[in-house]
């Protein structure tokens, strides 16, 4: 129509005229529409649930279907690949099978006596409920969201706030749920902020994601101990929607201002992923918790405050309750340094059945 | 000569000409399936870490406001922007309000100085991705979204990037579909 260029540029009609007026108001009516709806959405962020819904049950199966060529080489490649190597592997899995052999011995006595502990001071644990296995559908690393999609939702008993889960360890919280597909809130999500103990020192801290590969560890207690590379971040359960126990992420620089840490999970390699019910059931009446909720933008992490005395009784008390459950999902990942004897004195007798080696 | 392109006032066409007429009119959609269809890409479940894929959806209306203006009317662009936030999960009325800007400065700059160089458009198109950069990151911050800068200005660089990409395909559809010696 326009190309190439009409020769005629000035507007002489009176129909063209006409024509030129109405789609000026018609721009200036759309752009005028579009900041309502900013503003709309700056007043009331779950502006347009209904309509979010409806887009991610289209787009979701759209990748369902589109990504099963992509599994297939994927799995196949997956397969070729299992054969190289595989003497030297099966070598290295032996002998860790060996040292994992004696240390889950003494795992399941330390758990038993755990749990006669817990029985003797009636220590009442909600259970988390598997709710679905989702398939990742989609995403959108468009810049500034980290989110997947995933190929459950209303129907299968989703609803915004729970948290996504593979055997590895955390992959996120659901955000808006469809009829059948979800939008999840990656941990790397610069709004996502996932309460954690470090598992060393047990000193609990945010983990905050900045939209990039890594995970800053904000708002620790007692700033002034040094974070070490391979420092597991498990879920501490604060908050009430993730389980204390969950792995979260590895710490790969601790000298860093503010730490940084690899999360367990990549997304990317995911196939299904678990959603449970929130760890502690949230009255009907209230909201889910927010990403807006002012915990970190107030605490900064820039000046955490030096906090001694609370330090210890806090770590003290959190210890139980963490170790049982992250001993259970814990594959084979980082083993515990021997700065461990520098922990508050009550963390040491958790930590140290698992220090011998054969 | 396909439908839509004709001069001639429908009264006066022949049948056949007014077969054809109809069985073009589909092409009118060209510019808006091409910039949903770009869209939908951006939600491929590929996580990528650290990089941002390039924001399609403004390289197609950019592309279409100055090859089509007709077809890609800031309405349009406001619609498709809207389908854009919802679908990437942002906040309303970020990409429904700066895709119809898009199209109106486009447009307005094209009608004013005319058709120039690909080098000087690539340009303009970086100018362009700059300022949506720079306003989405504003526009997020209203809303409540704490996203740093430089994610966006890496946004910024891929999208750049990847304008001779849409580019050429834009321009394959318009040469075999839109344009007039077809």
């Amino acid at each position: 129509m326009d190309w190439p260029p009409a020769n005629r540029r000035s507007r002489t009609t009176r129909r063209e005229q006409n024509l030129a007026l109405l789609s000026a108001v018609a721009s200036g009516a759309v752009i005028a529409v579009a900041l309502v709806l900013l503003l709309l959405s700056r007043s009331n962020p779950e502006t347009g649930a209904r309509l979010r819904g409806t887009a991610i049950d289209v787009a979701a199966p759209i990748w369902s279907v589109v990504r099963v060529p992509f599994d297939a080489l994927g799995a196949g490649a997956d397969w070729v690949g299992d054969y190289f190597a595989a003497v030297s592997r099966n070598r290295i899995l032996q002998a860790q099978n060996a040292a994992q052999a004696h240390a889950l011995q003494q795992q399941a006595a330390v758990l038993r006596e755990n749990a006669q502990l817990k029985a003797l001071l009636k220590v009442v644990e909600p259970g988390p409920r598997v709710l679905a296995v989702a398939r990742i559908a989609g995403a959108s690393s468009g810049g500034v969201v980290r989110s997947a999609l995933i190929s459950a939702g209303h129907d299968h008993g989703l609803a915004p706030g729970q948290p996504v889960r593979v055997a590895d360890g955390l992959v996120g919280r659901t955000l808006e749920t469809g009829n059948h597909s979800a939008r999840v809130l990656l941990l790397t999500d610069v709004n996502s902020r996932v309460p954690v103990l470090i598992e060393r020192t047990g000193q609990p801290a945010l983990a905050i994601g900045n939209n990039g590969g890594l995970l800053e560890v904000r708002d620790r207690v007692g700033a002034e101990v040094p974070l070490v590379a391979g420092d597991r971040l498990i879920t501490s359960g604060d908050g009430g929607i993730f389980a204390p126990g969950i792995p979260v992420a590895v710490v790969v620089n601790g000298k860093a201002e503010p730490p940084l840490a690899r999360p367990f999970v990549n997304p990317l390699g995911l196939g299904l992923v678990l959603v449970e019910t929130p760890y502690l059931p949230v009255p009907t009446t209230t909201e889910t918790p927010h990403d807006s909720t002012p915990i970190p933008r107030e605490a900064g992490g820039s000046r955490p405050k030096p906090m001694p005395a609370s330090t210890s009784p806090r770590a003290v008390a959190s210890a139980p309750s963490a170790t049982p459950s992250s001993a259970a999902p814990a594959g084979g990942a980082v083993p515990p340094t021997p700065l461990a004897s520098k922990a508050p004195a009550g963390k040491t007798p958790v930590t140290k059945p698992a220090q011998p080696q054969p | 000569m396909n439908g839509l392109n004709t001069d001639i006032p429908y009264r006066l066409m022949s049948s056949d000409e007014r077969l054809r007429w109809w069985t073009g009119q589909w092409r009118r959609i060209i510019p808006a399936a091409v910039t949903l269809g770009l869209t939908l890409v951006l939600t491929m479940p590929v996580f990528s870490t650290g990089a941002a894929l390039p924001q399609l959806g403004l390289l197609s209306v950019f592309v279409w406001a100055m090859f089509q203006p007709g077809l890609m009317p800031p309405w349009l662009a406001f619609l498709l922007g809207l389908v854009a936030d919802v679908l990437l999960g942002l906040p309303l009325g970020i990409n429904a309000c700066l895709f119809p800007l898009t199209a109106l400065f486009v447009q307005n700059f094209e009608a004013r100085f005319g058709h120039h160089v690909y080098g000087f458009d690539w340009l303009m198109l970086g100018a362009v991705a700059l300022a949506y950069a720079v306003l989405a990151w504003q526009f997020l911050h209203f809303a409540g979204n704490d996203a740093a800068l430089w994610v966006l200005l890496l946004q910024w660089m891929t999208t750049v990037a990847a304008y001779p990409v849409v580019v050429a395909l834009c321009a394959s559809l318009q040469r075999r579909f839109l344009g007039s010696s077809v």
